[in-house]
């Protein structure tokens, strides 16, 4: 007997993974399921946080303190104190891979729910930020763009530490990865199809690489220089190639329209790439448009950095959401963010931006006319 | 064991800079199982006859009665009592002078009990207060009772005591005890019999007929046996900074809870709600926040049933401030209809009061809302009892005008009535 048709279980849908006929989530992946079957009868926990909430049910958030007062969050999710909801893991996560890179993703004030998405990893002098902004006029976004932002990352790694790399290639081979999730995270019959947009770094000593596609953005915040490395692919941006001024173009009411995105509607997903040769010690920051729409201009953005007053990565992103959402919070925030030393003294001349390779740099000027 | 659920009917959408949270929460009980059979307690029952001089033959007839047939419907091994009163108040039964002053229910005691309330004859005043004071210690002579209860028969006012006596009598009461009254004829006040059955978490009604007196007592014993659940109490949370507006049940009836809760701790208060039978109550909640962002989402209340120290269920009331007016526009139409059965009950009272002092300007006005409310709310039994004290001309606009000749217990059972609500659900 070599086949087993039953039991069968279940696979996730994003990774494949076999999974629970009564999960919510891919314990693989973190992807979102449609269950099958009722859960089973809940286990007590253990060591319960109070007699009173054992008999209640299970807890409702995994945050056990308060982000508003510090107060206890109850087994219901809401603080025993002042009320406030404590975040799910979803509106609120942060990472951290290594002690130079970090990332906070959070919801922001207004929107229901978060549909930014961000996937890090480092190890030793290498690292990968990728950040996905879905799109919250679409459905299913939220679970899109997480699933978007992991394909993306899983890949890059793979390459990044594969055999001779091209790390341009990889760039284009993770938009398309990243496409492919978002759509296999769309419903089949969905009438408004899951889309994100797409911004990635690679890190691998004084290399930085990246790509972008939509509005979310990298900067290099050097400590002499700041850039803005991505180009967006919206509405603003091509104003701005229009000859608006980049502050006038970015308050026009239809700005934020983006013209690439991810996603099954999609019609290029091939992102624009480029390379930057750092010279100098400095901040790599991956954004969403609900950071830098308070700070857009490098130097403001800088400026936000500096005024955090940390060298360390999760506190400066945790803090720079924290300014976000204290402007207003209108949008999803998301920030990561990679402190890069100096190089040492062997390494190339002066930092120069140079389009990597002719197939991304083709698109790249074929698409500048959008909108 | 009962089983206790909660559901919460609110829009809790609120918009930029509003503050008022309103919701309806739903407790219902389930498998209370009867009276003193849960292993929770004993259950105590004392049943109360008015012998007072105005009683008279037939009312004191039906009154015995009625009594007999109460005692028929007490399951056996329920420890009872029988108080006869007047201006003093007497153990009818059993006949002890010291120790224990209830007896386990059985055939033998029974039979004793009903000889004993045979030999009741009418006369004398009333004095409800020592009434009350010696169901009290009747009760306290047996200790470790689950469930207490009182069915109190009167038809007179209380001539022979201050309202200062009556009120510390209550007061005394409160949470020791829980009282069904019952007024007969038309010589008692409505006001001071309700006093005492909102305290002690009772009902209260009037007997117009003295034959229908057995019946009614029948069920109100039936109804108390089915409580199986002695003691439960309503908790309230509310976030630190916040406010109750008001607490109220809303069915099966309006009663205000609002200055009758108990701090379990600084956020949570808690409010008595007696025993309870396999039943559905509602209660309103209304809290007010501090205003958040557009946005965010807070907790408003939790909502508890609470049996000891023993959550059985909860009820979470939200709020989230958002900038859609499609959202934030709507009133929810479980608060909506309770609303209006709340205002329902205060004018009817209002519209009575007015009438009895004389304002017949403002006893028409009140009526005439009442009406109005009884009709948009699709309270018929309201509607019914209120076209006996007015003659209705638009029901849709409250215009009334008051009948000249009312019959006096049509008047009192308006009053009485007022605080039933019907509900908008099955």
């Amino acid at each position: 007997m070599t086949a087993v048709d039953w039991p069968l279980l279940p696979t996730c849908p994003t990774c494949g993974a076999t999974v629970s006929p009564s999960a919510s989530f891919c314990e693989a992946c973190g992807g979102a399921l449609v269950p099958t079957e009722p859960p089973p009868e809940p286990s007590l926990p253990a060591e319960p946080f109070s007699g009173q909430t054992q008999r209640l049910g299970s807890r409702a958030s995994q945050a056990t303190v308060c982000v508003s007062c510090g107060g206890p969050v109850g087994a219901d999710g809401y603080c025993q104190l002042c009320g406030t909801k404590a975040p799910s893991a979803r509106d609120h996560y942060r990472e951290a891979p290594a002690g130079w890179v970090a990332g906070v993703c959070d919801r922001g004030q207004t929107h229901p729910s978060n549909e930014d998405a961000m996937a890090l990893w480092a190890q030793a002098d290498q690292a990968v930020l990728v950040v996905c902004d879905g799109v919250s006029t679409s459905t299913d976004s939220d679970v899109a763009a997480q699933a978007g932002a992991e394909a993306a990352r899983d890949l890059l790694v793979e390459r990044l530490t594969g055999s001779e790399p091209s790390i341009p290639d990889a760039l284009v081979a993770a938009a398309a990865a990243a496409n492919a999730a978002v759509i296999a995270n769309t419903a089949e019959d969905s009438t408004n199809a899951a889309s994100a947009t797409f911004a990635a770094a690679v890190v691998s000593g004084s290399q930085l690489h990246f790509a972008n596609l939509g509005d979310s953005r990298v900067y290099f915040l050097g400590e002499s220089e700041g850039r803005l490395l991505s180009v967006d692919d919206s509405l603003a941006q091509a104003f701005i190639e229009g000859g608006v001024p980049r502050d006038e173009a970015e308050a026009m009411p239809r700005a934020h329209a983006i013209t690439k995105w991810l996603g099954r509607d999609a019609t290029d997903i091939v992102p624009r790439v480029g390379r930057l040769e750092v010279d100098q010690a400095g901040w790599l920051v991956v954004c969403s448009d609900g950071l830098w729409n308070y700070a857009s201009a490098p130097e403001q953005l800088a400026a936000q950095l500096a005024a955090t007053g940390s060298q360390d990565p999760s506190v400066a992103a945790a803090k720079l959401v924290e300014w976000a959402n204290s402007q207003g919070g209108r949008d999803n925030i998301t920030v990561a963010v990679a402190r890069l030393r100096k190089p040492e003294a062997d390494s190339q001349q002066s930092h120069s931006l140079e389009p990597a390779d002719a197939a991304a740099s083709t698109t790249e000027q074929e698409h500048a006319a959008h909108g | 064991m009962a089983e206790f659920t909660s559901a919460v009917f609110q829009n809790e959408f609120l918009p930029d800079g509003g503050t008022d949270v309103n919701a309806i929460v739903t407790i219902r009980c389930t498998g209370a199982g009867e009276a003193g059979r849960t292993g929770r307690g004993d259950a105590g029952e004392i049943v109360v006859v008015d012998i007072s001089g105005s009683m008279g033959v037939t009312n004191m007839q039906a009154a015995k009665q009625a009594a007999m047939v109460a005692l028929d419907n007490i399951l056996d091994g329920t420890y009872f009592a029988v108080v006869a009163g007047n201006h003093k108040a007497y153990l009818a039964y059993p006949i002890v002078q010291t120790g224990a002053a209830m007896v386990r229910m059985d055939a033998n005691t029974r039979a004793e009990a009903k000889r004993s309330i045979s030999f009741f004859r009418a006369e004398g005043g009333t004095a409800m207060g020592t009434w009350l004071n010696l169901c009290r210690a009747v009760f306290d002579s047996i200790g470790n009772l689950g469930n207490k209860h009182v069915i109190l028969l009167t038809d007179g006012e209380n001539h022979n005591e201050t309202p200062t006596q009556l009120d510390q009598a209550i007061r005394a009461s409160i949470g020791k005890f829980q009282v069904d009254a019952r007024g007969i004829g038309v010589d008692w006040k409505v006001a001071e019999i309700r006093k005492i059955a909102q305290a002690l978490l009772g009902s209260v009604d009037i007997i117009g007929d003295p034959g229908r007196l057995s019946a009614e007592f029948a069920s109100l014993m039936r109804n108390s046996m089915a409580r199986g659940v002695a003691n439960a109490d309503l908790r309230v949370w509310i976030p630190q900074g916040a406010q109750v507006m008001f607490i109220r049940q809303v069915s099966p009836s309006v009663e205000d809870l609002t200055h009758r809760g108990v701090p379990v701790n600084q956020l949570t208060m808690s409010y008595p709600t007696g025993a309870w039978a396999d039943e559905e109550r509602d209660y309103h909640i209304a809290v007010r926040l501090a205003a958040k962002t557009v946005g965010q989402e807070q907790l408003a209340a939790r909502v508890q049933l609470a049996v000891g120290a023993e959550l059985l269920t909860q009820g979470l009331v939200k709020a989230k401030w958002s900038a859609d007016t499609n959202l934030t526009a709507q009133i929810n139409p479980e608060v909506a209809h309770y609303t209006g059965q709340a205002e329902l009950a205060q004018v009817i009272q209002d519209g009575l009061a007015a009438k009895a002092a004389g304002d017949e300007a403002t006893a028409t006005t009140k009526l005439g809302r009442a009406v109005q409310l009884a009709t948009e709310t699709g309270n018929a039994e309201a509607t019914a009892k209120l076209r006996k004290v007015v003659d209705i001309s638009d029901a849709r606009t409250g215009t009334v005008r008051l009948r000249k000749a009312v019959d006096k217990a049509d008047e009192m059972a308006l009053d009485t009535a007022s605080t039933k609500t019907t509900r908008i659900r099955g």
